[in-house]
């Protein structure tokens, strides 16, 4: 089976036959897996080829794809960097997979700070040229090499949201190719087609629709072609890449960005600073780091890894206490220095002693490291994270670390490392995650995907907020739990918004069919 | 999982299984590493997926093409067979992959072609006729082999010297100005040169490049006894090809390190560098010319030393011994810069894309040979970072990029000079 | 109603009607057909469940004054009025948040924070009866431009159309309050719920309650003024200085509306002010935070004057108006409170109403605009003395917000049918010209949702799922 002749004519008439194949060749290419995101996971088992791969260069040919694909009654997912690769293949036979990569504008309007950026837009990309015109953006924790778009709308988290909030509030224009094909232009947009100035709606604010926490829609509510985005007014001194791969690093101007490493006595001390630096109003990043993070700095391969985190145990992983804080003299150099006064005065109080600090930076400003999580396993995944307050990711941290132990091996193991947790919004919330560690080919795989949906219920019976609700999880577990009932609310926007079910289908329902279908997951189903 | 026995040997494709498993997709193979990232331009250093687009032309879509290929997911096709050699073979995915987790794409993507000359379905009609003009004449042109060493005119081999220049193809046959420069270079130092002349045969570049092993070992074997014959223990060449085949790719292809040939091998710069350094040549004259550097890929980060292993690969993929990882760090980045910024009058500026990060020239991995265009598109896609920082010259350190520069201005009806840095240190040291 | 409520919360007296079928502002009256006074979220429920049942209007109010005619029911219905959901929740000081009923005022939530050292930040001296659940909801804007996160309001309980409860954000979690989550994040689940229901008008669900952000009191606190000849002479300051984050209240105010809120003794002080007060006014107010208050208020002000050195030499930064009793230093703490309920409104002091046309534009397109109004303004016979302007960056200056406030005598007919025209033509002059009317009120809606034909279509789609019925304030937005 492929796509009809007649599609595929009409495609190759709208982008042109050097920028469609329908070739197994190409298609297999496109394919994610065996590795990745997810794609080491059961969820991978309903993943398919696509049966054409089609890369629009403009919204308006994105929006005839749509609609012959409406015509045709083809199926299509829309993928920019494909970094999610669990979720960047087809759930269904021949699919279009739209690749985004052409879509490629960058344009930066320094004054009113926003950026409008095409699908094919990467951070590393929009945060060079951000810097260059004295601004900045978040570089989040999926990493530098995510889609600018892909993740405003997904997720968009990391230390730097300390100053910068998560995504949803960075998000201003937007242009939204809806499943049926018709344009949706938000903000600003729907009063100029262009002027990306603003977001926000006229009346009620659509850019409800387009995300949430989390992940959203995962290319079943259309596509987005390009989107205005925050930048915010950073300092006026660059830092200046330094190194040689793999040792590259930013060299920081110190008397406007520093980096410091205190080593706080207890976890509540790492707690109460975190309290006291948002009550400060300091800072531009605050993080605990995971222990094994500092493993991985310190070694040169994964064998070095292993040795140096095999010497831990469950009393060294909880005696260290490790926090991280960035200040950025983002006024001038004196407000750095007072920043650091006060943040000095605060440790003094709690006994955090300041730790050797590199003057550089390896992740976060420009580069975000997450490639590198899989180098300790061969396998990682993020089953568990949130945005809430500070005291909840204490909390949820000490639960999941106990549950983890059922479920070690295969998960790696962490002596009962309580998970990563930073401050966002000056202090008014936290970003926890629960990073977790796998061999891909360990013979109790199947227990990873055990594992995410017992910490799926032990969000619902703990009362716990979670970013892993619509397709992260089974959909029809969590949707009665919270809101209550939001995933009715989803489905109905979905059958409004895409009555012919062609938008990346089964989505946000493809877990629940993974779940269906997944011989081992049979017993644990009870919802 | 079970553990299994694997070496770091690129006639067995099966032995990059677990690299080929591994890929996450970050596309660290495309991009400039991040942290260098220069803006939406000139962002990425992959040609063949940035002209091509498709996956398949990626270093990620290869390796999933040749697990599809091992399992019999995919069959080989024209488009297959075109994905796997619409590629220079530049080691940027390799570099850019071992920033963050370390897995041999380079070596799988070797293999993958062994593979598919094995499996009777490569190389391209073009590269075979290469090897067919090898075999005869033992260079890549078909020339008479007896006129390798044609090029001569002042500075000539001495007899006393534990030095081998060896020449290359491109030098002997096409470049007499890098041969010659080369050999007045080694002449002032003092130390000499000797020659192999018409029992130098080709290295095998294009050879071993293109999946032919066979053929790349017997040319490999033939230069390693000439050599060994000769009593010479350092082999100096100033060609980038010849130098990563004959440091990196003969070791590999006999199951041993670099560190176990009898004979070092060094590129003119390393012995420029060191020259300098002892006082024995000096820059006199002085040269007017805002240049820029192009890293060629098999002199930087391709070109480190050869580790042989082979051992026990077990959970979390540790490996035992532990792999030596070759990440593209000790290429030779520095010497030609600090080269080119000793001689008076030369104004170095860098393109964006330097050194891990550099944007192939295009000619490498038989692609000149098969796809002219592409190796053209390439070259075109450098000039313009080569325009962008305003330089009057590219300066490199390969003939075959030299070549590749200096058609690519000539078709276009541009102006930008091009130059091997051989031909700027003999000016400078006259 | 009566069994839902009681029957002392229940009014069809037709004096109570007629208070419930105006407001304070140009919209003409409509006709509510029962007030009810709900006491908790499950009454509203029952309320909006019988409502949805039986397709009658329901209209959401919380504030003790409206301005905008959002809340004139103009097909019948249930005016329900939350105002006496006026609990004060919860004040989660470690985490900053507070959660409130709509019925909460400003004066009675600052009041309260205020004892803690803590406050939400305010828009432009709200009238001290507003909700500020309901402020929020509309998207006020606030007062200080120096927060990236913006935003204060976080998650909230509603009462969708057909009576379901549901709380958005992290509040979603089962069993909230009795959880681990606290409800401070506004987004999710699955989507993000808490935009629709912004600028909404009350057309999309009833909010019960809300959480919002609390910031710290400053310690100390030091204020600034720049004045200006000419409104396109603050247009470089004002780009430059939020960007720096120096600061926190930070605002441009024409002298009229600045008199009207300097002045003390009426009518005497504010006819002095109105003469000596420079054209325009910009309002800095340097903050010291909990710790080492003076050492911040000394490196923004070194900066400052580093910029102004640097950008606007020749402009003065004066730290009092000149003339002006107190140089204008009580400006601090009035611009942390609502307006004092003992005092006229201040938008009322003139002529007794006022007409506020608002739009988000950018910094540097309000001189264009201010002389697009002014060039109309004798089509209608109205003085630019009686006109006030605001200018508020959103933001560090990345966009602002821009009001005219027409000050008219609501009693004069005439002169309120002449507000109502000028309204809409002066509003429809400037949507033309690129103003971005967020929050189209009134007659403006129509122009505003004919413009942004597909947005209006996805919009009614959307309100279409969530209350097929339209019981919900029918009539408002393009619904």
């Amino acid at each position: 089976m492929s796509i009809p002749k007649e599609a595929y004519r009409v495609l190759e008439s709208i982008v042109g036959s050097e920028f469609i194949s329908e070739d197994p060749v190409d298609c297999e290419a496109h394919t994610p897996g065996p590795n990745g995101f997810e794609t080491d996971l059961g969820i991978a088992t309903i993943m398919k080829r696509p049966g054409c791969v089609i890369f629009p260069s403009t919204t308006e040919e994105v929006q005839k794809i749509v609609r012959t694909c409406n015509r045709y009654k083809i199926p299509f997912i829309p993928v920019s960097t494909q970094w999610w690769s669990g979720r960047g293949a087809p759930k269904v036979n021949d699919a279009i997979l739209l690749d985004l990569k052409r879509m490629d504008c960058c344009e930066i309007d320094e004054r009113h700070m926003y950026a409008v950026v095409g699908s094919g837009i990467i951070y590393s990309q929009l945060q060079e040229e951000a810097m260059k015109r004295g601004l900045y953006t978040t570089i989040p924790g999926g990493g530098s090499q995510v889609g600018v778009v892909a993740n405003h709308i997904l997720y968009g988290s990391s230390p730097l949201n300390y100053r910068t909030c998560i995504a949803n509030r960075r998000i201003l224009g937007v242009e939204w190719v809806l499943p049926s094909g018709e344009i949706l232009r938000l903000g600003s947009l729907a009063f100029n087609k262009d002027d990306f100035l603003w977001g926000e709606g006229i009346g009620p604010d659509l850019r409800g629709l387009i995300r949430g926490f989390s992940p959203g829609w995962m290319g079943s509510m259309g596509i987005v072609t390009k989107m205005s985005v925050k930048l915010f007014p950073f300092q006026p001194d660059k830092p200046i890449p330094t190194g040689i791969s793999p040792e590259t690093a930013l060299e920081l101007p110190l008397s406007r960005m520093r980096w410091y490493n205190f080593i706080m006595p207890d976890k509540g001390a790492v707690v109460k600073a975190m309290y006291e630096i948002g009550k400060a109003e300091i800072a531009a990043g605050v993080t605990k780091v995971p222990l094994f993070w500092r493993a991985i700095a310190k070694a040169n391969n994964k064998e070095e890894f292993w040795e140096i985190w095999d010497k831990e145990s469950e009393e060294s992983v909880a005696a260290m206490n490790v926090l991280r804080v960035l200040l950025i003299g983002f006024t001038s150099e004196r407000q750095l220095e007072y920043e650091e006064g006060v943040l000095l005065d605060i440790m003094e109080e709690l006994g955090g002693k300041q730790a050797r600090t590199k003057p550089t930076d390896e992740s976060w400003i420009k580069n975000a490291d997450s490639a590198g999580m899989w180098m300790m396993c061969g396998g990682y995944t993020s089953l568990e994270f949130d945005f809430e307050a500070i005291d909840h990711a204490i909390e949820k941290g000490v639960d999941c670390s106990a549950l983890k132990k059922d479920f070690t091996p295969p998960l790696m193991r962490a002596y009962g490392d309580q998970g990563w947790f930073q401050v966002g919004d000056f202090g008014h919330v936290a970003l926890f995650e629960f990073l977790t560690y796998h061999d891909p080919d360990d013979e109790e795989i199947h227990k990873v995907d055990e594992w995410a949906i017992a910490l799926a219920k032990l969000n619902i019976n703990k009362r716990y907020y979670t970013a892993q609700l619509a397709s992260h999880k089974p959909l029809f577990l969590t949707g009665p739990a919270y809101g209550p009932d939001y995933h009715k609310w989803m489905l109905r926007i979905k059958e409004e918004f895409d009555p012919n079910n062609l938008s990346n289908p089964p989505v946000p329902a493809d877990y629940d069919m993974f779940v269906d279908e997944a011989e081992w997951m049979k017993e644990i189903k009870d919802w | 999982m079970p553990e299994e026995y694997v070496k770091l040997d690129v006639t067995d494709i099966d032995n990059f299984r677990y690299d080929m498993r591994r890929c996450v997709r970050c596309k660290g193979c495309k991009w400039v590493d991040h942290i260098y990232m220069p803006g939406s331009k000139f962002s990425t250093r992959c040609p063949s997926e940035k002209r091509y687009l498709f996956d398949s032309f990626s270093a990620w879509g290869r390796l999933r093409l040749a697990l599809g290929l091992m399992d019999g997911q995919v069959n080989y096709s024209q488009r297959l067979v075109e994905a796997i050699y619409k590629c220079q073979l530049c080691g940027a995915c390799d570099a850019g992959c071992k920033r963050n987790l370390d897995l041999e794409i380079s070596s799988s993507l070797e293999a993958l072609r062994i593979k598919c000359v094995n499996d009777g379905y490569g190389p391209m009609p073009e590269q075979k006729a290469l090897a067919e003009k090898i075999e005869k004449e033992h260079n890549v042109f078909g020339a008479p082999s007896k006129n390798r060493a044609k090029w001569i005119k002042e500075n000539k081999p001495v007899d006393e010297t534990d030095i081998i220049y060896f020449v290359g193809c491109y030098a002997s046959y096409k470049m007499p100005e890098i041969s010659r420069a080369t050999a007045s270079i080694l002449n002032a130092s003092g130390r000499g040169f000797k020659l192999m002349g018409p029992d130098e045969y080709c290295c095998g570049y294009p050879l071993y490049s293109t999946g032919q092993m066979d053929k790349a070992k017997e040319v490999a074997e033939h230069n390693i006894e000439s050599i060994e014959n000769s009593g010479a223990r350092t082999v100096v060449t100033s060609c980038a090809e010849c130098y990563k085949t004959l440091k990196v790719d003969y070791p590999k292809m006999l199951g041993k390190s670099t560190s176990d040939m009898g004979y070092q091998v060094i590129h003119l710069v390393e012995f420029v560098e060191e020259q300098l350094g002892e006082g024995n040549i000096q820059f006199k004259n002085k040269l007017d010319l805002r240049l820029t550097y192009h890293d060629s890929c098999n002199l930087a980060r391709m070109s480190e030393p050869w580790v042989y292993w082979e051992g026990k690969r077990g959970h979390f993929g540790l490996t035992e011994p532990t792999m030596p990882r070759r990440r593209g760090t000790y290429g030779l980045y520095g010497q030609p810069r600090d080269i080119l910024k000793s001689i008076p009058g030369a104004d170095l500026v860098e393109m964006v894309r330097i050194r891990e990060n550099a944007w192939c020239c295009g000619a490498g991995g038989g692609v000149k040979e098969a796809f002219p265009d592409f190796a053209k598109w390439s070259a075109d896609e450098r000039l313009l970072e080569a325009k962008d920082v305003g330089a009057q010259a590219l300066v490199t350190t390969c003939p075959r990029c030299k070549e590749n520069f200096t058609n690519t201005i000539k078709a276009s009806g541009d102006n930008m000079s091009v130059y091997d840095i051989s031909e700027l240190i003999g000016e400078a040291i006259k | 109603m009566e069994q839902i409520v009681g029957a002392k919360k229940v009014f069809d007296s037709a004096d109570m009607l007629g208070k419930y079928a105006t407001d304070a502002g140009i919209c003409p009256p409509g006709a509510p057909t029962i007030i009810v006074k709900p006491k908790n979220a499950e009454q509203v429920s029952k309320v909006v469940s019988f409502a949805n049942n039986n397709s009658l209007p329901v209209i959401p109010i919380s504030s003790g004054i409206h301005f905008h005619g959002t809340t004139i029911p103009y097909q019948g219905g249930i005016v329900l009025d939350l105002s006496h959901m006026n609990k004060i929740l919860e004040v989660d000081a470690p985490n900053r948040r507070v959660r409130i009923e709509p019925g909460v005022t400003w004066e009675k939530v600052l009041e309260e924070l205020e004892k803690e050292e803590l406050r939400i930040i305010t828009p432009l001296l709200p009238h001290a009866s507003r909700s500020v659940v309901t402020d929020y909801l509309e998207r006020e804007v606030p007062v200080i431009p120096v927060y990236e996160f913006g935003e204060p309001l976080l998650t909230y309980e509603v009462v969708w159309p057909n009576g379901e409860l549901f709380r958005t954000g992290s509040a979603s979690v089962p069993y909230y309050p009795d959880s681990p989550a606290k409800g401070t994040n506004p987004a999710g689940p699955g989507i993000d719920f808490y935009r629709l229901l912004q600028g909404a008008q009350g057309t999309m669900g009833v909010v019960t309650w809300a959480n919002l952000k609390l910031e710290y009191l400053p310690k100390t606190d030091k204020i600034l003024f720049m004045t200006f000849l000419s409104l396109h002479d603050a247009i470089e300051p004002i780009y430059r200085i939020p960007k720096l984050r120096i600061g926190q209240e930070c605002l441009l105010l024409n002298h009229l509306d600045l008199a009207l809120i300097l002045a003390n003794e009426w009518p005497d002080e504010f006819i002095r002010l109105k003469s000596v007060l420079p054209s325009w006014t910009l309002v800095l107010v340097l903050s010291g935070a909990l710790r080492r208050p003076e050492e911040k208020i000394a490196y923004e002000e070194e900066a400052l004057q580093d910029l102004k050195k640097q950008f606007f030499a020749d402009m003065e930064i004066l730290h009092a108006l000149p003339g002006v009793t107190g140089g204008g230093r009580e400006l601090i703490k009035r611009l942390r409170k609502p307006w004092p309920k003992e005092i006229t409104y201040w938008k009322h002091r003139l002529r007794g109403a006022c007409q506020d046309l608002f739009f988000i534009a950018r910094p540097e397109e309000a001189p264009s605009y201010y002389h697009q109004v002014v060039d109309m303004l004798p089509r209608y016979g109205f003085p630019l003395e009686d006109m006030g302007f605001y200018l508020q960056p959103i933001e560090q200056s990345r966009a602002c917000h821009l009001e005219f406030n027409f000050y008219y005598n609501p009693n004069e007919a005439l002169e309120r049918e002449r507000m109502r025209i000028l309204y809409r033509e002066i509003g429809e002059e400037l949507l033309e010209m690129g103003a971005l009317f967020t929050r189209p009120y009134g007659d403006l809606a129509d122009l505003v949702y004919e413009k942004t034909a597909s947005y209006t279509t996805a919009l009614k789609k959307v309100k279409n799922l969530f209350d097929p019925n339209n019981i919900m304030n029918p009539g408002r937005l393009c619904f």
